[in-house]
């Protein structure tokens, strides 16, 4: 085959909006041939997205495509009415997002959506449609296809309803399928499962795919070729292992350096030029330690979360005659025991439904356990009322999503603020300067602090959320997945903001994160959790090399790892 | 004065986009006008009894009385300047609406966002209060209070209050277990603040907008309720005269020819509840996030 399956050319696809214009793809091409993997690489916002949502003609208005051609097996699709595109959409071409949760009908059987899907393109009977679809989702290895099929999508898991997703893309055997993040909301392991698939089924089937992805190391393992986009263009083209291993543009060598994984544990990323790191923080007189460092500090002994509903006064009364059975609570945490000891990181690993969040919120002081208890430096973390209440401020907490994290109606400034006034760490006089200092020494303008969180960007926004928890001048901070949100790039300017706090301000952290990459690059210790308990923890460098856990081993495994390179040497 | 970036300005570029919501405004802004300088700008003050003269009573529109001016809208039956009457009507009606639904918004927004703050017994038991008088004709309770507390203002308010707080518990409830489940009350309650301050500071401003939303509705709805209790008797007494006792007033004479006695008053009202609605429905769609394109 000479001509290529598709053929990009000069792509423009534009925004105009209230705020100016918007060149979310500006002027890519590249073709891509016939079975072929192309993995499409970028942070937010380069127009990775939207690059395929140009292809497959999903643009939503008032967003269009002013230059440029997309040709599919030498036809041209810019340009072509709905009407035509749909005859292309889903049968020459389709597309997998990345929230099943999002594409799929709530209420419908995954059956009837398949054969919907089906009937947009072919005539078929019912009985056919049916037989289809069990072949379609035997085919990306759901178990019992017969039973599965008429299943609704929230009987199924997360990875098993992205399959079901994956399914429909290839119902019509597609020429081209366009990926779209589809592994980025889920855990590493099934990530790792989904991945083998894809690359299986399509050599199968002979389809050609485009997998959009921040990850590059998701990308290196599934991709022939890989296209870095930054700002609505490619910025390097090229074979996988050549980009992964021989960079040539500078944004590909930062995007790589940027990696914990590239880098030696403990030691500071490389980032982007223009973000300073933090300044040292200023130091508060603070009373005197009883805790020496390296002793345990923070103890958490055989605590428990149930989570159930408390029954109302009609069920309870039912339950107790005898009515009905009372709800079996769920135990996201079950008899955990972990100490933190002064001045260490613990990194605290395990997938989603682990119970490493409510885990870190029983820690933080913010979930009550149902049994057991939570000292800090020998004393109670929280009352001993009827309804306990958090009454230390020396554990402080930072979420993982900045976005929601802060309080949209304040400005930064009093967020920052609130705690310390509250708990009169500082005079109202001197909270302009206060705030300022802790500006500053999280990196970002001391004049940013009568600004509202949403003129912030997701890194700048997790620095406002830092400054706010040291501003309480805590000695302990738990960070739950503090950089899942984030880029690359800034997530590597948060981990070394952490690692100089952490080195100027004797914290202890616990460091909650799924990233294992991320793990093993900020934390001395790790527990792994799984099902509510901890099954494996020890220095972080012996978990990694020889984890004793079945469990540990395929979650290490599960990671997706990129060429070994001689990145370092640019 | 307001910079390009500030909120209050980019609210009102889109509210500016629909033409009735500005016309409405307008309409408010004249009538709230008209009812505040009444006093100063009205030829006659229909409460001072000096000032009236029977030989002028149920005369039609454009007739010039006694006093030496004309009586645009006609007089009722006391002899009364209906333009006048409806202006201090306005007064009335304008003054009751506002301050009920004000009281109420406090009462029910603390009462909502505080069940939904504590959670367990005491969120079941306020809310299902709640939804039991929710489940009664917001009028039906207005009527009953009234009637059981006589007439007068303050009366008359408590029983506005009484019917229309459930409204804004019900929403505050609603927005601030949406709130409540955030990160950013996590993250209050982990410093930790204390649960007032959390409501106060955190809860309450974030819970505010669909609020705003129900607070201008219920203003036009306080006053209808208003001019439909003292237009059955039980609201507001004779010394107060509201735009729905002017009605009332008229209303005798409606099919014997004098239709401005009670017409005039009630337009002024529908013009009021329309123009109240018209603003809260435009801001509804401003301020609902699923609505927004």
């Amino acid at each position: 085959m000479t001509s290529p399956l598709l053929d990009i050319n000069g792509l423009k696809t534009h925004f105009p909006t209230s705020r100016g214009l918007v060149k979310a793809v500006d002027g890519i091409s590249f073709s891509i041939g016939e079975g072929e993997v192309l993995g499409l690489v970028g942070e937010s916002g380069s127009g990775k997205t939207m690059t395929g949502f140009s292809i497959i003609g999903l643009l939503d208005k008032p967003g269009r495509i002013v230059a440029g051609s997309i040709k599919l097996q030498g036809r041209e699709l810019v340009g072509l009415s709905a009407r035509e595109l749909r005859g292309i959409r889903g049968k020459s071409i389709s597309m997998v997002f990345q929230d099943p949760l999002m594409t799929l009908n709530h209420v419908l059987t995954v059956g009837t959506q398949i054969r919907l899907a089906l009937q947009a393109h072919e005539r078929l009977s019912a009985a056919q449609a049916r037989k289809r679809a069990i072949d379609a989702l035997a085919l990306v290895r759901i178990a019992e296809p017969q039973r599965k099929v008429d299943f609704y999508p929230h009987q199924f898991s997360g990875g098993m309803r992205q399959r079901v997703a994956i399914a429909i893309a290839l119902l019509h055997r597609p020429k081209l399928i366009i990926a779209d993040e589809p592994t980025t909301a889920l855990d590493v392991s099934i990530q790792a499962e989904i991945l083998a698939e894809m690359k299986e089924l399509v050599a199968k089937v002979g389809t050609a795919l485009i997998w959009i992805s921040h990850d590059l190391a998701v990308v290196s393992s599934l991709a022939q070729r890989v296209a870095v986009m930054e700002t609505g263009r490619i910025v390097e083209i090229g074979d996988t292992h050549d980009v992964l291993t021989n960079p040539q543009h500078d944004y590909t060598k930062r995007l790589l350096n940027a990696l914990p994984s590239r880098s030696t544990p403990g030691q500071l990323l490389a980032r982007r030029a223009d973000v300073r790191d933090a300044a040292p923080p200023p130091r508060q007189p603070r009373k005197a330690q009883a805790t020496a460092i390296g002793e345990p500090f923070l103890v958490l002994d055989s605590v428990s979360k149930q989570f159930g509903k408390t029954p109302g006064l009609v069920r309870s009364a039912a339950v107790r005659a005898g009515l009905v059975e009372p709800e079996s609570p769920v135990r996201a945490v079950d008899g955990v025991s972990l100490t933190l000891h002064r001045g260490e990181v613990l990194g605290l690993v395990g997938e989603s439904g682990s119970g490493k969040s409510t885990l870190g919120r029983i820690a933080a002081g913010i979930v009550v356990p149902s049994s057991g208890s939570v000292r800090l430096g020998g004393a109670p973390m929280m009352s001993k009322d009827k309804a306990p209440r958090k009454i230390t401020t020396a554990v402080q907490t930072v979420f993982q999503d900045p976005f929601s994290s802060l309080n949209g109606r304040m400005r930064i400034g009093d967020i920052i603020a609130e705690g310390p006034l509250a708990h009169g760490l500082i005079k109202p006089s001197s909270v302009g300067g206060y705030v300022a200092q802790w500006l500053a020494a999280v990196g970002l303008d001391p004049g940013f602090a009568d600004r509202y969180p949403h003129q912030f960007s997701g890194g700048q926004r997790q620095r406002v959320a830092i400054a706010r928890a040291l501003a309480m001048q805590p000695d302990v901070v738990i960070c739950d997945e503090p950089v899942a949100s984030l880029d690359v790039s800034i997530q590597a300017q948060i981990i070394n903001l952490l690692i100089q706090l952490r080195r100027d301000l004797d914290l202890s952290f616990i460091f909650i994160s799924h990233d294992l990459s991320v793990v093993r690059h900020l934390c001395d210790r790790v527990a792994v959790m799984y099902r509510g308990q901890i099954i494996e923890q020890g220095r972080t460098s012996e978990i990694y090399q020889a984890p004793s856990q079945a469990y540990t081993r395929r979650l290490l495994a599960a990671v997706p790892a990129l060429p070994a390179a001689a990145v370092s040497t640019n | 004065m307001m910079s390009r970036e500030s909120g209050l300005y980019r609210f009102w570029n889109d509210y500016s986009r629909n033409r009735v919501a500005v016309v409405s405004v307008v309409i408010i802004l004249v009538l709230v006008g008209l009812a505040l300088s009444a006093p100063l700008i009205m030829p006659q003050d229909p409460y001072d009894l000096s000032h009236l003269v029977l030989r002028d009573a149920r005369r039609p529109p454009g007739y010039v009385g006694t006093g030496g001016y004309t009586h645009w809208l006609g007089t009722d039956a006391q002899g009364r300047d209906l333009l006048s009457a409806i202006a201090y009507g306005l007064r009335i009606s304008l003054q009751m609406g506002v301050i009920a639904t004000g009281l109420a918004l406090a009462i029910g927004a603390t009462v909502g966002c505080g069940a939904a703050f504590l959670g367990g017994r005491v969120e079941s038991l306020v809310m299902r209060i709640v939804d039991l008088q929710l489940s009664f004709p917001a009028m039906l309770l207005a009527f009953v209070i009234a009637a059981v507390l006589g007439q007068g203002k303050s009366q008359l308010i408590l029983a506005l209050i009484f019917a229309q707080y459930a409204y804004f518990a019900r929403t505050a409830h609603g927005a601030a277990a949406a709130e409540r489940r955030k990160d950013y009350i996590e993250a209050a309650l982990s410093i930790p603040l204390s649960s007032w301050r959390v409501i106060r500071r955190h809860i309450l401003p974030n819970a505010l907008p669909p609020l705003i939303v129900v607070a201008t509705v219920q203003v036009a709805s306080a006053i209808s309720l208003e001019a439909t209790l003292s237009f059955l008797g039980v609201g507001l007494p004779p010394t107060a005269p509201s735009l729905g006792m002017l009605i009332a007033n008229g209303f005798k004479y409606l099919l014997s020819g004098r239709y401005w006695i009670s017409i005039y008053p009630g337009l002024a009202l529908i013009l009021v509840i329309v123009a109240i609605n018209m603003v809260g429905d435009q801001i509804r769609e401003q301020l609902n996030p699923r609505l927004r394109r």
